[in-house]
């Protein structure tokens, strides 16, 4: 039968296909269980050795929800009003009353703050240019000279939370714009609380710096590497060093760069080599160029991080001497990433409370993206001093220790207009467009919530939910072969494949993995159960109606078809609006929920009637009990 | 093995009384919410909420005096699932999560032996309260009004009435039953929160299935048996399918139960609604869905337009 082979193979394709999807997770459950079962340094050599395919696994395994894993989700607004306030200028008693009035409103009322704040002007007949933009502006325009600055707001608020995250080093942390005034951060499996506040609050620190020299740059980065090898620092460093006695710190931190896992002297090859003698330029690799750069593979970055704090590696560095890393990645030819380890100056020449304005443009001549800066009075006189001593040198643009840029001053800039050129994409001069107005303007955020699930309470949710469904399943399959026979074991088949493929999309939409999630699967089980029930009752009356085995099997199918359909369909579409309106473990719910009903028609109407046929073809009768 | 052989009971004859008794428990339920109102959660409220594990179980009155130098005495507080773990809960709005830190605070103040650590902080901000009940609100009706639409299209328009009548029904039921249970036993906290609203609509995914399955029966019954009155119809159908009903809802019950039982506190008032749901969208289907349906024809033919 032709068409029953296309059947079977398209099972057996759904079934490769959700294996492949889960192999990941399997991976992951594997080397967790692997690093568990070592202790302290060797489940650190272990992680090294088969990092790659760890943090493979990690990447495309089934995720956990934070009810699941525990951590931390804050949803943060942008204080619009507060915004207005910070943007407005010549503010005098009016308009502070006005202020005072929209926060007093806005607290019970619906409507949105702009409008409101507009209205709040009309009515006492004062022009809102007298605050904003020139003074023949319309109340229009400034209206939209508003709406804007909000979404630019936003865009800033974004960046410096990503920007931080980024620094704290959260594995998969989760970032994203709701609606236009809100940002949901999502941190998992966070345990210290305070820290992560203060990723989320207080100004961005917006900073110039010079570049140290690039000589000095690589002298120090030598005498890191000297001093990692165990030769004494010479000249190159504080004197300090030179009292040091040969002791075993720079064995730990070298363990602390390799992470313990060379095995010395056994390693005979070039690169072995070049790593015993150079442990701390494996992992920097200084520019060619004589940049005075660094780049780390963003798989070391962790580990030179550390070192880098290591007291012992902080006497080594001059005062006045500082490095700081790229905000952003760049990839190599072989497709690595690498950072960018920038040497600076400790104290910065200007903060970002000079710029008054940023804008991201394109250079008329050659169409390069170029961003506009200006300056202030103050800073522009300032800014004409420190480029015109620095002709040919370079300055690193820096958002909260994070170098967004490092142009090299061409000439002395008169006028507090800057022009900085070398972005690769608009998107580049864009960023760097945000960037310099986060240190300028403060993107006011408040925290309109937070929840944080403790770590406990998600073992303690996983552990019960687990159990829950493994009850539910159990009890399911032994009654369908009570009540039904060996037709019950057919069906208790395709409910197997069931749970197989609901966990195999799962992991292949990268979706997440909730405790409402886990209920969708129960409750799945439960429903699932129904088209078999369905199906196997009407086998049943139409075998009591003196049916053969095989036209009873069929026309049950047949029969069952219509109610199978409209039931699931039905379910399905609450799915559908429980996913549109719900938020995030409702959402949980809804998606195990439709996946599951999509699972259970493939399986209850596809795998068991494989199977059925299968028997009767081979003259084998199952029993419908 | 079967439950039942062919039979053949007159379901629809006590239909009447059916109706009292639902409108009876529903009313109770209404009494109730009007009298305790209803127990929102910390998710539609705003506010604070803090669950702490102690390493051995506090007094509720002491924890109470602790927390009075906060100015939050009149806090909700109970235990969570054991006698260890205790929540607290107060609508106080603050700056950032301020609120939480004031209670965490006076607390290890008020205990200086007692070591705690956090299970759970929630602060949901007032508008954010106000918006999920909305949500929460159009979500149900969104669900309500697209089976209306649903079964009018794939039956007749009156079926799909029937349907939505009786899923009223199982919600109010439901929210009714929640509602008088509420704080009755120990440990079980039937607060509506964003999960269980979650579980209506699921509930009244469950129903409606449930609801389908036997106007399926009965479309296809009336083109069998032309000569039956609509009633004998409608009473063969739900007999044709009664095995299945206690089979399938009968198993969805169980497992139900066991998520409800062995679940873990978190999605415990989620389980109850659905539990409960189950047994009213059974019912429902019968004495709610068919019987409208039923008694709808029946005036209609008294009264010949």
């Amino acid at each position: 039968m032709k068409n029953q082979l296309s059947r079977i193979i398209l099972i057996l394709a759904a079934v490769a296909l959700a294996l492949v999807f889960l192999y990941p997770t399997y991976e992951d459950y594997r080397h967790r269980q692997n690093i568990l079962a070592l202790s302290g340094p060797d489940s650190l050599i272990y992680f090294e050795q088969n990092e790659d395919g760890i943090l493979q696994a990690r990447l495309n395994r089934i995720k956990l929800g934070l009810d699941l894993q525990g951590g931390m989700r804050v949803v943060l607004e942008v204080d619009v009003l507060q915004l207005m306030d910070d943007v407005a200028k010549n503010k005098d008693d009016n308009f502070r009353s006005i202020v005072a009035e929209v926060r007093a409103e806005s607290e019970t009322n619906d409507e949105s703050v702009v409008p409101l704040f507009i209205r709040k002007f009309q009515d006492r007949g004062i022009r809102m240019s007298r605050y904003y933009g020139n003074i023949r502006d319309s109340d229009e325009l400034i209206a939209a000279f508003l709406g804007d600055e909000t979404d630019k707001a936003i865009d800033r608020a974004i960046e410096i939370v990503r920007n931080r995250v980024d620094q704290y080093r959260v594995s998969e942390p989760n970032i994203q714009k709701q609606g236009g005034r809100r940002i949901i951060v999502e941190l998992p499996g966070v345990k210290d609380e305070q820290e992560v506040r203060q990723l989320l609050r207080g100004t961005a620190k917006l900073e110039f710096r010079l570049m140290r020299d690039p000589d000095i740059a690589y002298r120090v980065m030598q005498s890191i590497d000297n001093f990692l090898v165990g030769k004494v620092a010479g000249d190159t460093a504080k004197p300090a060093a030179d009292a040091r006695p040969q002791d075993q710190k720079p064995r730990d931190a070298l363990a602390e760069l390799t992470g313990g896992a060379t095995s010395a002297g056994s390693d005979t090859s070039q690169e072995g080599k070049f790593t015993q003698e150079h442990p701390f330029f494996t992992y920097v690799i200084p520019d060619q160029r004589n940049s005075g750069e660094g780049y780390v593979e963003e798989k070391n970055r962790d580990r030179v991080i550390r070192l880098l704090a290591r007291p012992d590696i902080q006497r080594l560095i001059p005062t006045d001497f500082e490095f700081l890393w790229s905000a952003k990645s760049f990839s190599s030819s072989d497709g690595k990433k690498f950072y960018t380890l920038y040497a600076t100056k400790k104290t910065p020449e200007l903060t970002g409370g000079v710029i008054v304005d940023a804008r991201a443009s394109v250079d008329p001549e050659d169409n390069r993206p170029i961003v506009n800066m200006e300056m202030n009075s103050e800073g522009s006189r300032e800014w004409a001093r420190i480029t015109g001593a620095n002709i040919n040198k370079r300055v690193a643009i820096s958002l909260d220790n994070s170098v967004f840029s490092a142009p090299t001053v061409q000439n002395k800039i008169v006028g507090g207009r800057s022009r900085i050129t070398g972005m690769e994409s608009p998107g580049e001069a864009r960023l760097l467009e945000i960037v310099l107005k986060a240190g300028a303007l403060p993107a006011p955020v408040a925290i309109i919530e937070q929840r944080t699930v403790g770590p406990s309470l998600g073992e303690d949710s996983i552990r019960s939910g687990l159990s829950a469904t493994a009850y539910a399943f159990i009890f399911t399959v032994l009654f369908m072969i009570l009540y039904y026979r060996s037709s019950g074991l057919v069906a208790d088949a395709a409910l197997l494949f069931n749970i197989l493929f609901i966990l195999g999309v799962l992991a292949g939409f990268q979706a997440t993995l909730t405790l409402p999630g886990i209920a969708g699967i129960i409750l799945t089980i439960g429903m699932a159960v129904d088209a078999n029930v369905l199906i196997n009752e009407r086998v049943r009356e139409e075998l009591a109606g003196g049916k053969t085995m095989r036209a009873a099997i069929d026309a049950g199918y047949d029969k069952a078809f219509s109610a199978i359909f409209d039931s699931n369909i039905t379910t399905f579409l609450i799915g559908i609006i429980l996913y549109q309106f719900g938020s995030g473990p409702v959402q949980g719910f809804a998606l195990t929920l439709m996946i599951g009903i999509a699972a259970t028609m493939f399986s209850a109407l596809l795998i068991t009637r494989v199977i059925f046929n299968l028997l009767t073809d081979r003259n084998i009768s199952p029993s419908f009990g | 093995m079967r439950f039942f052989k062919k039979t053949n009971i007159d379901f629809l004859k006590p239909r009447r009384t059916m109706y009292l008794l639902s409108a009876f428990v529903i009313a109770a339920g209404v009494v109730s919410l009007f009298v305790k109102g209803i127990d929102y959660g910390i998710d539609f409220r705003g506010g604070t909420e803090i669950v702490l594990q102690f390493e051995q179980p506090l007094e509720i009155g002491e924890l109470r005096t602790a927390l009075g130098t906060t100015g939050m005495s009149q806090s909700e507080i109970k235990t969570f699932g054991s006698e260890n773990n205790i929540l607290i809960r107060t609508t106080e709005q603050g700056e950032g999560l301020i609120v939480g830190d004031r209670i965490k605070n006076a607390i290890q103040e008020g205990f200086p032996d007692s070591k705690f650590i956090v299970l759970k902080e929630d602060k949901i901000g007032p508008k954010i309260g106000e918006e999920l009940r909305r949500d929460a609100l159009y979500a149900v009706i969104a669900a309500l009004v697209v089976i209306l639409g649903y079964i009018a299209i794939r039956f007749k328009f009156i079926y799909g009435v029937g349907a939505v009548a009786a899923l009223f029904h199982d919600v109010l039921v439901t929210l009714s039953v929640m509602s008088l249970l509420d704080g009755v036993f120990p440990h079980l906290n039937l607060e509506i929160t964003q999960e269980v609203v979650a579980a209506f609509l699921t509930l009244v995914g469950v129903s409606v299935n449930d609801t389908v399955v036997i106007f399926d029966r009965i479309r296809e019954n009336l083109k069998i048996y032309r000569t039956m009155s609509l009633g004998e119809v409608i009473n063969r159908s739900v007999n044709d399918t009664l095995n299945r009903t206690i089979i399938t809802n009968g198993t969805i019950f169980v497992v139900l139960l066991i998520l409800l039982l062995g679940g873990g506190e978190v999605t415990r008032a989620f389980s109850f609604a659905l539990v409960v749901g189950t047994i009213a969208g059974t019912y429902s289907t019968i004495y709610i869905a068919s019987a409208i349906v039923l008694d709808w024809s029946l005036r209609k033919k008294k009264i010949p337009a």
